[in-house]
C-alpha cells in the first residue's frame, strides 16, 4: 500500500556529533559522515549521528569508513559486512541516496557529506541492519534450482555455449536487495510484489536450457502483482552495484508470457 | 530481550524521503501525473461538446472562457500532458519489446521526452496561433 511518510515510530530524529575533527588540521583531511542508528534496548526513535573520518587514517572505500568509525569512536555502530569485495553482498545500504554496496563504493564517490542508511523501507534490526527474511521467503518462492524431469545423466547436464551465454547478466546476482529495495513499486507492494531482485533470478532458471519447468515457473509468475508490477521505473537497474540489468530481465519474463499466448 | 513484541516494533526505514530523485524515475512519476491530468483533462472536452449541443449562447460563453488567459493556460497544460504522456507510452511500447533497455539508452528516451513533448506543445500552439491570425 503507498504510504509516503514514515510511521511514527520510524520518523528520524536528530542525533549526536560524535568527534568534531581537531582544530587546525589539514583542509578535506576529515570527512563528515551521517549515519542512521537505532538501537532496539533503548526503544527511542531511530536518530542519525555525524562522525568525521580521518581519510589520512582510514582505507579509500566507504565500507573502510565504516569501519574506522566502528573501531576508533564508536564500536556500538552496527552494520553487516563479510568479503569487502562486492562478491557477498553484505554490506548493501544506502549511501548518498542511492542504494550500493559500501565495499565497492569509493569514499571520493560518495557526495561531500556522506549519508548513510539501511536500505529503504525494510524493518530495522539495529542500525544498518535490516531484516531481510521476506526477501529470502520471496526467493525460496520462485525454487531457485534445476527442475528436472529426465533421468539425472551420468555426468553433468550439457549445455552449448550460446545456451550457457543466456545466463550471462543473471548468474552474477549477489543477492544484496539493492534493486528491490530501490523499486517504489517494491516499497509500497512487497507483500504481493516480487520485486527487481527475485524476478531477475527467476529469469535466471526460466533461459537456463537444462531446466524442464519453463512453462511451470512463467505460470508462478501470471499474477497481476508477483511481475506486473513492474511499472519500468528503472532503480533496479540504476542501483545494481554488480551493473545488472533486472529491468531487461523482467521485459524479458513479460515478453515471453505474452510469447506464449496468454 | 527476545520478546514477541521486538519485530513489531521495528521502525521502518526511511525511502522516498532519502532515494536521491533521479531523472528516470521522475519520468516515471510524470508519467503517471500526466495521465491523472489528462483522465480530468477530459471534462474540459466533455464541457465544451456539451456547449455546442446546448446552443450557441452556452458555446459562445465556453468558447469564451477557452480564449481568455487562465483557459488558454489550461488548454496549454492539458495539450502538454497529452503529448508527454503519448511520447511515454512509446518509450513503453519500445521497452516492451525488450529494446532500449541499457543504461545510455534510458537516459536518451528520458531527455527525448523531455524535449519532444516541450517541443511538440510549442509547435502545435505556435501552428493553432498562426492558423488563426491567417
Amino acid at each position: 500500500m503507498v504510504q509516503f511518510t514514515l510511521p511514527k515510530n520510524s520518523k528520524v530524529k536528530k542525533g549526536k556529533a560524535w568527534n568534531p575533527p581537531p582544530e587546525g588540521t589539514e583542509e578535506g583531511r576529515w570527512r563528515e559522515y551521517r549515519i542512521y542508528r537505532f538501537d532496539p534496548e533503548v526503544g527511542e526513535n531511530p536518530r542519525v549521528d555525524t562522525y568525521w573520518v580521518d581519510m589520512g587514517d582510514c582505507g579509500p572505500m566507504v565500507l573502510d569508513a565504516l569501519i574506522w568509525i566502528k573501531n576508533t569512536i564508536d564500536p556500538t555502530l552496527t552494520f553487516r559486512r563479510s568479503c569487502r569485495e562486492g562478491v557477498c553482498g553484505s554490506c548493501s545500504m544506502n549511501i548518498g541516496g542511492t542504494n550500493t554496496l559500501a565495499c565497492t563504493l569509493h569514499a571520493d564517490d560518495a557526495p561531500e557529506k556522506v549519508a548513510i542508511y539501511p536500505l529503504p523501507h525494510l524493518p530495522v534490526i539495529k542500525d544498518l541492519v535490516p531484516d531481510l527474511t521476506h526477501f529470502y521467503a520471496q526467493l525460496r518462492s520462485i525454487d531457485p534450482w534445476l527442475k528436472t524431469d529426465s533421468p539425472t545423466p551420468p555426468t553433468e547436464w550439457r549445455q552449448s555455449r550460446e545456451e550457457r551465454q543466456k545466463l550471462d547478466g543473471l548468474y552474477e546476482c549477489i543477492l544484496c536487495a539493492c534493486c528491490s529495495t530501490a523499486c517504489p513499486s517494491y516499497w509500497w507492494n512487497s507483500d504481493r510484489y516480487l520485486g527487481p531482485a527475485i524476478l531477475l533470478q527467476a529469469e535466471r532458471w526460466v533461459q537456463d536450457s537444462r531446466d524442464e519447468r519453463t512453462g511451470e515457473r512463467l505460470d508462478e509468475l501470471e499474477d497481476p502483482f508477483r511481475l506486473y508490477r513492474c511499472h519500468t521505473i528503472l532503480n533496479c537497474t540504476k542501483a545494481c552495484p554488480k551493473g545488472l540489468n533486472p529491468a531487461k530481465a523482467i521485459a524479458s519474463l513479460k515478453r515471453q508470457m505474452l510469447e506464449r499466448g496468454e | 530481550m527476545n520478546n514477541g513484541n521486538i519485530e513489531a516494533r521495528r521502525p521502518l526505514s526511511p525511502h522516498l524521503q532519502i532515494y536521491r530523485p533521479m531523472l528516470t524515475m521522475m519520468m516515471s512519476i510524470a508519467h503517471r501525473i500526466s495521465g491523472a491530468a489528462l483522465a480530468t483533462g477530459f471534462v474540459l472536452l466533455a464541457w465544451w461538446l456539451l456547449a455546442i449541443s446546448a446552443g450557441p449562447e452556452p458555446f459562445a460563453t465556453v468558447n469564451h472562457f477557452f480564449a481568455s488567459i487562465p483557459g488558454q493556460m489550461l488548454l496549454f497544460g492539458y495539450s502538454w500532458a497529452l503529448i508527454h504522456h503519448m511520447l511515454g507510452g512509446m518509450r513503453h511500447l519500445i521497452w516492451d519489446t525488450g529494446h532500449g533497455l541499457d543504461k545510455v539508452s534510458i537516459e536518451i528516451f528520458a531527455w527525448a521526452t523531455i524535449i519532444g513533448s516541450t517541443t511538440l506543445t510549442l509547435v502545435l500552439w505556435l501552428a493553432g496561433y498562426w492558423l488563426k491570425g491567417a
